[in-house]
């Protein structure tokens, strides 16, 4: 919301105090200050002048030579306005001052040989109105190089202020006024007026019904009859531009006026459209149509409140009027509304109707009830004030149940035990006291104060200890030095995930984080995915069940900007539905905890050392294998299964344990990079983290370092291609004594002149001993009772040794 | 004779520092050391020194001599070590092996960086689900029904139950609903806003909310730790200021904002985190007596630190991951 300083100086002195120390305050106190413009800066240069002298140039018919004053020096101006005279104060543009109309700068300048140092200017160039008939004649007790914004009083400054939503009384002048007379200790000053009585009465020409309470507590009304609608006085133009509003007619500007000076939406009705000049507060019901004032049909709910005259609605309530009823050039009496709407109710319909209004913002936010009568009879006395006519005598005030103040209590202790330092017992006093709040009580320790309707956001104590403590300012308030810590147990539960990065990292892998929400298709490929109620947009409608399609879209966006040899994880939420029926509780689908990793493209780039090399399916399980060593998890041997053509995967491997998949992945199926327009090979594997974490970990026992040499012995096999290397690896332990420690397959041979089919591996056994040396008698009795045993298992041949 | 001698000295001395090749060295030794070098022609005038005084430049000359051949053998024996490392064997200007480290991503390097500040101060660290129920992401937390506040955290719905979390407060109440007093922690996660994404918002970001709760916690408190985090990380000369906010579970509520001049702009304020002293209603709502107890609660969001920190400008760039990007961190 916009405020202008001398709006506000209208209801406290604030004159003397600079307005960026004021902008500072108001962002202290909970107005946060968004911007400030000061008008001031425009008039730079241009002050009030006084022409001594006044001849014609020499050289040019139409053109004048003056001389013109400060008071303490004189300058000579050539001016081409008729009107110019000596004896007039004018405004007067020094040498250096921007014009504000057209932006640029007096300059010294030769005029048809007359040298001219500065400018008178007309209203125009000020850019006060169109007028450039002539100079701008000011009244005589004009004070002598006075900056000309202070004589004119148009040096404004604009502030744009964020409000919360809490703060609804802060959407006017008098609210942020209020906040002021706080901050600085001074009196803040409702405007007082009077209306002269007329003898005719209000409510002897108009009526109001209010049919729904529930809905509309209170409606206000006054009657101005015989005015003359038109464009609004300079000062009033001004003030609403200041803000931010566009000025329409007079009355509709009193009305806007007030609004930014009360913060009491106001509705002005032209008297003689409506039907029987009654006023009925209702509930659509079978209403189901209304036209409002931006010529736009609206569709009504029966619960939408509707402003209605004896035989149609003229009003949407709180929200917008009706266009058949508006306020035109042709209007002479109007009836002025002024109404307490049940917020949520506003709420709802501007909702609905995707119409927000000034007025509806600050209804549905909370406005004043107990000021509606005031800010009907100001707008009645300003409307007079700018439309002539009579104001008729009276009010009609339907307002059945009164909604009188509430009171709370403020406990000194209680203050400075939150706050956690001493605020004395006055300051707060005053503070509250300047807020408008009244003190009912006064002991020792606690007042008792009544809370005005027009702070319906404070109810509580802890309201009042806010209000206290953002007015003597969160600054002001000590910032302790020291802090104890409590020795109980510290939880990290993000300390698992956090190791696993440091694993993945180490291991070459980035981070990526993706976006959850996937479009249909893609998300229902992947699992069964949650749909959510009111997406962004159809791209972003359901929630990831697997992290593996933000994964793939990552390498997709990568590849478009030639990024091929990706080696990526993440780490995040992926989320199910575990059936198909509407989700009630939290049962009814599962949030896990999973970290994905992927690699594609070339493990090695062809460099100068070293020829390329794709990455494929071994390093995938290489890098599974380390984590779950790195983990603790030795399950890895016997729960590990190959797959091939499974959902997402041509080929892989998963990790199972009691019927739980740990771990999944693979060779990614080429239909489903096709979808992600990835067109190399593509391998990941995704970790269920929250079955990880829940696994009995053994963890890590220390391993006695060996003492004694190992002793190794090599042999190849010639083998049928069928038969897989973990088969021959059990074998072999199995035809092993316990000296064999460990096993390497260190060749791979293919050639015809091995057989059709056939196969050549070579190994690398390890023999050892933990209690001492091994003679070459034992281990080669191991050996040979182990190649005789792979021998007969496979009908296996001894290729060499 | 003597001068000779010691200007001699001199010159082998200024000259064998600028030997830095075997090339130079032979040159030097020629000059120096050969038959026909200096210092052999110093003792061939040394014939001719008169006899008082041979004794004494004779010991001179010596010495002369003998440093200076020690001096040139260290200095061959090195050049000779070096040229055979370096020289013609190895180009050691080569480009290096292509060695790839990855890293965490930029978003959890920050959000590292500000669970390290609060544990610390002995704060724990919970996580929680980002699908929740909506009574933990606003009821328990004092947002009224149908109210102004609400609309200040636009919300992705599955349906009237369960929602996309907008803030990590909930842990907060899961927190509180399952555990006493005194309570310390942070609650780091993902949470969602449904607003347009844009270069300035993104459908999601990462927050950090934290909580304390204690008897006798205070405002100044809150004030001395949270100053304490911010020098912590923007640096100990931080210029920061509390303004009053407002947020449905705290009160009184407040937003920190500090002061930010990048190199070559204009200065301004900006705001880091929103804070305030958990709402007596949010307490009872989970069973803790507001008279007994007090507590503060704070939020703050990562990725807008993230761009800050790092002059990033579309927000947008955090998610794209692309390689050339994840690298630079």
């Amino acid at each position: 919301m916009k405020v202008s300083l001398n709006w506000l100086n209208d209801y406290i002195d604030i004159k003397n105090i600079p307005a960026t120390e004021i902008a500072e305050k108001l962002s202290k106190c909970g107005l946060e200050v968004e911007e400030l413009v000061d008008n001031n800066a425009k008039y730079n240069n241009i002050v009030v002048g006084y022409v001594k002298e006044c001849a014609k140039h020499p050289n040019a018919d139409k053109l004048s030579v003056c001389i013109v004053t400060n008071g303490k020096e004189d300058f000579t101006v050539v001016c081409g306005a008729p009107n110019v005279a000596a004896g007039q104060k004018v405004a007067f543009a020094k040498i250096g001052a921007i014009i504000p109309n057209g932006n640029f700068e007096i300059k010294k300048a030769k005029i048809r040989g007359q040298e001219s140092f500065g400018m008178i200017c007309a209203e125009d160039e000020l850019g006060l109105s169109d007028d450039h008939s002539g100079i701008m004649v000011l009244s005589e007790d004009s004070v002598l190089d006075m900056p000309i914004a202070e004589a004119l009083g148009i040096g404004d400054v604009e502030i744009e202020i964020s409000i919360t939503p809490n703060r609804s009384d802060a959407l006017s002048h008098f609210g942020v006024a209020r906040d002021l007379a706080s901050l600085y200790n001074l009196e803040f000053k409702k405007p007082k007026f009077e209306i002269p009585e007329c003898g005719k009465k209000t409510s002897d020409v108009a009526h109001v019904i209010i049919q729904d309470e529930d809905l509309c507590p209170r409606y206000v009304a006054k009657v101005v009859e015989g005015i003359t609608i038109k464009e609004s006085p300079d000062w009033l133009k001004r003030r609403l531009k200041a803000v931010g509003l566009r000025p329409i007619n007079n009355v509709v500007d009193v009305t806007n006026y007030i609004l930014y000076e009360i913060g009491q939406p106001l509705h002005a009705f032209d008297l003689k459209m409506l039907e029987e000049k009654t006023i009925i507060v209702r509930r659509a019901g079978n209403i189901n149509k209304i036209v409002t004032l931006d010529s736009k049909e609206r569709n009504l709910l029966p619960n939408d409140l509707l402003i209605c005259d004896k035989g149609k609605p003229v009003a949407v309530a709180g929200v917008m009027g009706g266009e058949n009823s508006e306020v035109t050039l042709t209007t002479t009496d109007v009836l002025i509304e002024s109404a307490y709407f049940n917020p949520s109710s506003i709420r709802k319909t501007s909702k609905k109707l995707g119409l927000s209004s000034d007025s509806s913002y600050r209804f549905e936010r909370g406005c004043d009830p107990n000021i509606t009568r005031y800010a009907a009879e100001r707008a009645a006395y300003l409307i007079q004030q700018v439309a002539g006519g009579t104001i008729l005598d009276g009010v009609i005030d339907v307002y059945p149940n009164k909604i009188e103040p509430k009171s709370t209590f403020l406990r000194y202790e209680r203050l400075n035990k939150v706050l956690g330092f001493n605020i004395e017992k006055e300051r707060a006093d005053s503070i509250l006291t300047k807020l408008g709040f009244n003190i009912l009580e006064k002991s020792d320790d606690k007042i008792t104060v009544e809370i005005p309707t027009f702070r319906p956001d404070v109810e509580r104590e802890i309201d009042l200890i806010e209000e206290v403590g953002r007015i003597y300012g969160y600054d002001n308030i000590p910032t302790i030095e020291k802090i104890s810590v409590i020795l109980d147990e510290k939880i990290d539960q993000s300390a698992y995930n956090d190791e696993l990065r440091t694993l993945m990292c180490g291991a070459g892998f980035y981070e990526i984080v993706t976006n959850s929400l996937l479009n249909e298709t893609t998300a229902n490929k992947f699992g069964k995915a949650i749909k959510m109620f009111n997406p962004l947009s159809a791209e972003m409608s359901h929630l990831r069940p697997t992290l593996l399609p933000g994964g793939l879209m990552t390498v997709s966006n990568n590849l478009k900007v030639r990024q091929k040899n990706l080696k990526l994880f993440e780490i995040g939420h992926v989320f199910e539905r575990l059936h198909d029926g509407e989700l009630k509780e939290f049962s009814d689908f599962t949030e896990y905890d999973k970290l994905n990793l992927l690699i594609t493209g070339k493990s090695l780039d062809s460099v100068w050392y070293s020829k390329d090399k794709n990455y494929d399916i071994f390093d995938l399980k290489g890098y599974v294998k380390q984590i779950f060593s790195k983990i603790s998890l030795d399950i890895f041997k016997n729960d590990l299964y190959y797959f091939t053509n499974e959902i997402n995967w041509e080929y892989g491997f998963k990790i199972e344990v009691n019927g739980k998949v740990l771990g999944i992945g693979g060779k990614v199926k080429k239909e489903i990079l096709h979808m992600f327009e990835i067109d190399q090979e593509l391998f990941s594997f995704e970790l269920n983290l929250d079955f990880i974490k829940n696994i009995n970990k053994k963890g890590r026992n220390f391993k006695e370092l060996n003492k004694f040499p190992s002793v190794f012995r090599d042999f190849a096999f010639v083998l049928e291609k069928n038969i897989e290397y973990i088969a021959i690896i059990e074998t072999i332990f199995k035809g092993s004594s316990k000296l064999l420690r460990d096993v390497k397959l260190f060749d791979i041979f293919e050639s015809d002149t091995l057989g059709e089919n056939k196969r050549s591996l070579a190994f690398q056994l390890e023999y050892y001993n933990e209690e001492r040396t091994l003679t070459e008698e034992e281990v080669e009795k191991d050996f040979w009772k182990t190649i005789e045993f792979v021998k007969k298992e496979f009908n296996a041949e001894l290729r060499g040794k | 004779m003597r001068e000779k001698i010691l200007q001699a000295e001199k010159d082998f001395n200024n000259e064998i520092i600028l030997v830095n090749d075997l090339k130079k060295l032979e040159d030097f030794r020629i000059k120096f050391l050969s038959r026909k070098g200096i210092i052999s022609q110093l003792f061939e005038e040394f014939k001719e020194v008169s006899n008082e005084v041979k004794r004494e430049v004779g010991k001179l000359l010596n010495n002369l001599k003998n440093n200076c051949n020690t001096s040139f053998d260290e200095l061959k024996t090195k050049l000779e070590a070096n040229a055979e490392s370096y020289g013609a064997k190895i180009d050691l200007s080569l480009p290096e092996y292509e060695k790839d480290y990855g890293s965490p991503h930029i978003l959890i390097q920050t959000l590292n960086q500000i669970k390290s500040i609060f544990k610390s101060l002995g704060f724990s660290v919970y996580e929680g689900p980002e699908l929740e129920s909506d009574y933990n992401n606003f009821t328990a937390l004092n947002f009224p029904d149908d109210h102004p506040a609400r609309d200040m955290q636009d919300t992705f719905f599955i349906n009237e139950n369960f929602l996309l979390r907008t803030h990590t407060s909930p842990v907060q109440i899961r927190l509180m609903q399952n555990k006493k007093p005194p309570l310390r922690a942070i609650m780091p996660g993902k949470v969602y806003r449904n607003e347009a994404v844009s270069a300035k918002s993104y459908c999601l970001f990462h927050q950090v909310e934290g909580l304390y709760i204690d008897k006798d916690v205070t405002f100044t408190e809150l004030k001395g730790t949270l100053v304490y985090f911010a020098k912590q990380l923007y640096g100990q000369d931080l210029v920061y200021r509390f303004r009053p906010s407002f947020f449905p579970f705290t009160e009184p509520s407040a937003e920190m904002d500090i002061w930010w001049q990048p190199k070559g702009k204009e200065g301004r304020w900006l705001e880091i985190l929103g804070c305030g002293m958990v709402d007596p209603n949010v307490l009872i709502n989970v069973g803790i007596d507001p008279e007994i107890y007090t507590g503060y609660a704070f939020g703050m969001g990562v990725e807008r630190m993230t761009l800050r920190k790092y002059g990033i400008s579309d927000i947008r760039t955090l998610f794209d991951n692309d390689l050339r990007f994840l690298k630079q961190f």
